[in-house]
């Protein structure tokens, strides 16, 4: 018997059962797909936990599958009990190659919603999939990022610590009164409320330079406040030390004019 | 004086680290000048004063009146302060500015 004729057979028999089957798989797993949908869009609306919302989806998406696939074997004409089972078998496997496994796959060094500087780029992370990273930067553009990549780079992840320090570096001319400016410099950073008292903000001299005499300020802040404190703090360094007369070092070179003493030079005339 | 304890001096004694800013200003409420606070006492301060002045004069800019006396939706007498209701110098002039003085 042929193999066409086999199959003419059985649909003979079972035909009626299987289009039923066929049509509860297909339908299940639209609603399924629906569902999940409707549940994550409504729970991302109620919370920004997307790792959390993300979880819940899957593992209601897991449970319904299964009531799908269970339904769509029984509608089949198969019995329950090995159904279950199978699925049951299925789903054991399957957790024990995960914690088996887990420690031998390399993890993605951040999580949904983190600020990272990965594979070139600085943004925040928007998913993660086993293949590739949605990252959007800071300039409202999206990427995606194949892990391959990111597991080969060195990757910063602004989310692990709570404080960043915040570097002011200026320069200031060889005549200018370089204690006024250091105390000046300790004053902007220590006055300002986001700037954390411990460790408290310093003022080193960094260099003695050809141009100027190298200023360095440090201070730390919270990490979120690191961008916006920064800029402020630069824009309080540039006017104070205006206000207090103190002059910016810029770029310089002294030219110095070589005047030869004057010879008679070659007479062209007779040569 | 062991060195904990003059650095608590230092702290208390030197250089003051407001932990807030607000915008205050006078306006004609029932024709009567009232003055206000933004953000309001209650609410949480600005933490930069970088901020309060460039909101300070956007207020000014967005009220200001080139008629004589004080009209209505005018802010007058626009200063930053701090924390403790203390006028605070602005950065940028190292003085007590304040805008639309009346």
């Amino acid at each position: 018997m042929s193999r066409f004729q086999r199959i003419g057979e059985l649909m003979a028999e079972r035909g009626p059962e299987l289009v039923m089957s066929l049509l509860v798989l297909v339908i299940g797993l639209v609603l399924v797909r629906w569902i999940v949908r409707v549940l994550r869009s409504a729970l991302l609306k109620v919370t920004n936990r997307v790792t959390l919302v993300s979880i819940a989806c899957n593992i209601l998406m897991v449970l319904l599958l299964a009531v799908v696939f269970v339904s769509a074997s029984l509608e089949a004409g198969l019995k329950p009990g090995p159904v279950i089972s199978f699925l049951t078998f299925v789903s054991l496997a399957a957790v024990g190659v995960i914690v088996l496994f887990r420690p031998l796959l390399p993890t993605l060094p951040f999580k949904v919603g983190n600020v990272v500087k990965a594979a070139d780029l600085l943004g925040r992370i928007e998913a993660t999939t086993i293949l590739n990273t949605r990252m959007k930067t800071f300039d409202g553009k999206t990427f995606f990022v194949p892990n391959r990549k990111i597991l080969d780079d060195i990757v910063i992840n602004y989310h692990f610590t709570q404080t960043r320090r915040i570097k002011i570096d200026v320069g200031i001319r060889y005549d200018q009164d370089l204690m006024k400016a250091k105390r000046l410099l300790e004053e902007i950073m220590v006055s300002d409320p986001r700037v954390r008292a411990k460790p408290a903000p310093v003022v080193y001299v960094l260099n003695l330079s050809r141009d100027c005499v190298e200023l360095g300020g440090r201070c730390w802040v919270d990490n979120p406040k690191y961008w916006v404190t920064r800029c402020d703090l630069l824009e309080k360094t540039k006017l104070g030390f205006d206000n207090a007369g103190l002059a910016f070092a810029f770029r310089q070179l002294d030219v110095h004019h070589y005047n030869p003493p004057s010879e008679p030079g070659p007479d062209f005339e007779d040569a | 004086m062991e060195i904990t304890e003059g650095l608590k001096i230092i702290d208390t004694g030197w250089v003051q680290k407001p932990k807030g800013f607000r915008v205050k200003y006078r306006k004609l409420v029932e024709g009567q000048l009232v003055t206000e606070l933004s953000p309001p006492e209650g609410k949480a301060g600005l933490d930069s004063d970088v901020v309060a002045w460039r909101y300070a004069w956007k207020l000014y800019m967005a009220t200001r009146s080139d008629a004589d006396g004080i009209q209505d939706g005018e802010l007058v007498n626009i200063h930053v302060v701090n924390d403790a209701a203390e006028r605070v110098k602005c950065y940028a002039t190292n003085d007590f500015d304040e805008f639309n003085p009346k």
